[in-house]
């Protein structure tokens, strides 16, 4: 998709990503952001009702809570009222251990809400081995809560080469307790750069991903499988980049980025607490030339309409640049397969 | 001539923009860009705004797009079902 309403610039994103702390009382393996203990100089309560009030005056309909945990900010409910006041809808990335009854109770009283449940196998050996020990059980039993409240709930999983084949029954899994399943795909970011030769997908099971996704409608892959992304889902809109367009990255410090995978000190558009954040949406010159990027090492290829050269993050993490072009995107692991 | 009833899905939200309406639907995601320029205001949706008065306000030709537009996001699921005229 290219979209001339989109290349002509939204006055605000469509979504916002929030990294609302980096503490985690996981250390998954595979982490983006290395999360662990908070950062800092993390973003206090007055900041962070200040930053939902602006998010609320510029138009964003969603913000997509991550981290770290974000359920270990103290104030994160606080936090996602503010949201739900102003009507604005939000979606929770967690690990799923400080999720209870009475919890999942209240947050289900909002009816603005949806939450992701971490889980990156299909039993307790696979996932643990990725997320730490107990986390299977957790997130089975977190996932068991939700699924019995009206929260739209979703198993989220990271592609890896440790789990590429299980996909299917994560898939089946998900069905089971009446929740979907959402692919993320994983980058060399955080403590996932560390470990990304161990846990990369190969391209064979890439290739593989790709088929099956195309045979399964009903499952999600939200910001990053359109570089992999085959003929039969273009449908669902999943074949553009929209960081700095559709959407943003703000982190717990209050710096804002493309996107949650590009929260390097090169890619900060600007700081809530230098300006605000209408202002960094408008006039960064980063974010503008997030707009006006063009993959041209990608146009002479077949699929360059359908993926427009695919996820700049991994180009940048894999290759140091941003327009060379997604080293993992479909042609490539056509060839990278044969080969 | 009956009070037309537009009311937006709950998982939807509409906002302006320089082209016109920028319509969310949080249950894909998906969007939905309705090049109306300053047709119409996000509260014809929201109930903020009369929606007789507007189309009273509207010639002929801009009242069609307008019709076109709802009979499209309902379609599309993004508003209820409602009575024009």
């Amino acid at each position: 998709m290219s979209n001339r309403f989109v290349d002509q610039g939204l006055r605000a994103p469509v979504n916002v990503t929030w990294e609302v702390t980096l503490a985690c009382n996981l250390r998954c393996r595979h982490c983006l952001s290395s999360s662990g203990v908070a950062a800092a100089n993390e973003l206090t309560t007055a900041e962070a009702l200040d930053l939902v009030e602006q998010f609320s005056q510029a138009g964003v309909f969603q913000i997509n809570f991550g981290g770290g945990e974000p359920f270990m900010r103290p104030d994160f409910l606080q936090i996602l009222d503010a949201c739900h006041d102003r009507g604005i809808m939000t979606c929770i990335s967690t690990n799923g251990t400080l999720l209870n009854r009475p919890l999942v109770e209240r947050l289900a009283k909002s009816r603005l809400v949806a939450i992701q449940v971490s889980m990156d196998g299909v039993d307790r050996k696979s996932c643990d081995a990725l997320r730490g020990d107990g986390t299977y059980e957790t997130a089975l039993r977190a996932v068991d809560i939700l699924a019995k409240s009206p929260i739209p709930t979703s198993i989220n999983t990271v592609l890896t080469a440790a789990n590429a084949a299980d996909i299917p029954e994560l898939h089946n899994l998900a069905r089971s307790l009446g929740v979907s399943l959402r692919v993320s795909r994983f980058r060399p970011s955080g403590r996932g750069a560390e470990n990304w030769e161990e846990l990369r997908p190969t391209p064979r099971q890439l290739l593989d991903f790709s088929t099956w996704l195309a045979e399964s409608g009903d499952v999600r892959t939200g910001d990053s499988f359109f570089s992999l992304t085959s003929q039969e889902r273009q449908g669902l809109g999943l074949n553009l980049c929209g960081a700095a367009k559709l959407t943003c990255c703000v982190g717990p410090e209050g710096g804002f980025y493309p996107c949650a995978f590009l929260q390097q000190e090169d890619f900060l558009a600007g700081s809530l607490r230098e300006q605000s954040f209408q202002q960094i949406w408008d006039e960064s010159p980063l974010y503008a030339s997030f707009r006006r990027l063009r993959i041209h090492s990608c146009e002479e290829c077949q699929r360059f309409d359908q993926c427009h050269g695919g996820c700049p993050a991994v180009a940048w993490h894999l290759k140091g640049r941003i327009d060379g072009g997604d080293p993992e995107c479909l042609e490539n692991c056509v060839t990278m397969a044969e080969a | 001539m009956n009070e037309p009833k537009v009311s937006l899905q709950r998982a939807c939200r509409v906002r302006k923009e320089r082209f016109g309406l920028l319509f969310y639907d949080s249950r894909g995601p998906r969007l939905l860009f309705a090049e109306t320029g300053d047709l119409l205001e996000p509260g014809f949706f929201t109930g903020e705004v009369s929606v007789d008065e507007t189309m009273d306000r509207l010639t002929e030709a801009e009242q069609r797009k307008v019709t076109g537009l709802l009979s499209n996001l309902v379609k599309k699921g993004f508003i209820r079902e409602q009575q024009i005229c």
